[in-house]
């Protein structure tokens, strides 16, 4: 079975596109998949954090998925971000330092993560921002993180990417799952059906949350939204039909055509941002 | 015998970072029968290298649920806290003072009559 990946941009499209390549997922089993990259003009390299989260549907059911036709300049990002080690490919060195590498993580592993920030993040172009804002920066991250282990109720992991933009001054890091989507968490919670956009929109609200137990919780996604603003970044969502942005153009929530099994955030960090500035807590009055 | 108990968060949990509700549930499950208890408790925050949300709603913001506040800030002191963390937790403060006045008040104003939306 041969299925197309189209050009794959870190936008609705981009999300869009990567859900159609798992449509049906379920019902494949025991096949030879192969991916032909032959109409892709480009990849974004975080993107493969979320492609990831789609080929695991394929993995799940014992398909076997081969990737053909790659071009040139998008394997070598590929190879350089360590995603094609995933496919036997080999790892090229990064000459300029602008990847963060795909790795997959296990839902207990946030030690690991905490590692792999320290070995990644530093000397990565990442804008020069406070020590406040730095750390602003790594606990969205980590409530990100964690909350995909929490929520997921997948065993296949978590999937990490992150990319620097140079010339377009952002860097984008991509957090993803393949695991139950917002959607049907917040509609085994409320106890009643709710679009995948309007479950976003829930999960978004301060306060909300689907944790089980008398707890409180639900504010993370808040802080990292209240953290974008500040550095007139992007946060993107997308689970299940559901995308939502939210960016200095305003707030989109949007459904898809197609159905992206789990869920996928990614923060885009303006790095054109070169002056030093603090957050409002760290103002001295 | 002093009366203030000094709770170390680093040493209970066995790591500097707090960013597990579990690992938060076991801050919540030493401080709880302390406060019954009418003790004094310093919760000592030094050498936690990352914190976030998700393990303060669980260690502090629990407390909520089974303490009022005067009880809560009469006999628990907070220290090693840097001033953007201390914000998070009068965020999470604030949540978990609101969770336990209205635990699901507003949920039916999301039902939308015929959202029949994937």
């Amino acid at each position: 079975m041969r299925k197309p990946v189209p050009t794959i941009r870190t936008n609705r499209e981009g999300f869009n596109s990567l859900a159609g390549i798992a449509k049906n997922a379920d019902q494949i089993n025991f096949e030879k998949i192969e991916l032909d990259f032959s109409s892709c003009a480009f990849f974004e390299a975080n993107m493969a954090a979320p492609f990831y989260a789609v080929l695991s549907h394929f993995y799940e059911n014992l398909n076997d998925v081969t990737l053909l036709n790659i071009p040139s300049g998008i394997e070598m990002i590929l190879c350089k971000n360590q995603f094609l080690k995933q496919f036997d490919r080999p790892v090229k060195f990064d000459t300029y330092q602008t990847t963060i590498p795909f790795k997959k993580f296990k839902k207990s592993a946030g030690e690991q993560f905490s590692e792999y920030l320290n070995l990644n993040m530093d000397e990565h172009g990442i804008p020069k921002m406070s020590p406040g804002l730095t750390k602003k920066f790594r606990q969205s991250l980590f409530e990100i993180f964690q909350n995909a282990a929490y929520h997921s109720e997948s065993d296949a992991g978590i999937f990490t990417c992150g990319q620097f933009y140079p010339n377009m001054h952002k860097l984008d890091f991509t957090i993803a799952d393949a695991g139950i989507g917002i959607r049907d968490n917040v509609r085994r919670f409320l106890k009643f059906n709710i679009s995948s956009r309007h479950a976003i929109k829930w999960a978004l609200e301060e306060g909300h949350s689907t944790r089980s137990g008398n707890q409180p919780g639900g504010i993370g996604l808040k802080l990292i939204k209240d953290f974008i603003e500040i550095n007139k970044g992007k946060i993107q969502i997308i689970s299940r039909f559901g995308f939502y942005e939210f960016s200095t153009m305003g707030e989109v929530f949007e459904k898809m055509e197609n159905d992206f099994h789990g869920t996928c955030i990614n923060i885009e960090i303006n790095t054109n941002d070169t002056s030093i500035y603090y957050l409002r807590s760290e103002v001295v009055r | 015998m002093n009366d203030r108990i000094i709770l170390r968060i680093t040493d209970l949990i066995g790591s500097p970072l707090c960013i597990s509700a579990e690992d938060g549930q076991k801050v919540f499950e030493k401080l709880a029968p302390l406060i019954r208890e009418g003790k004094k408790v310093d919760i000592s925050f030094d050498r936690v290298t990352m914190l976030i949300s998700l393990f303060l709603n669980a260690a502090i913001g629990q407390l909520y649920g089974s303490f009022n506040e005067e009880q809560i800030h009469s006999q628990v002191t907070i220290t090693g806290l840097a001033e953007d963390d201390l914000d998070m937790l009068k965020r999470v403060e604030v949540n978990a003072k609101n969770y336990y006045a209205n635990p699901k008040k507003y949920d039916q104003a999301w039902k939308i009559e015929n959202d029949d939306e994937e």
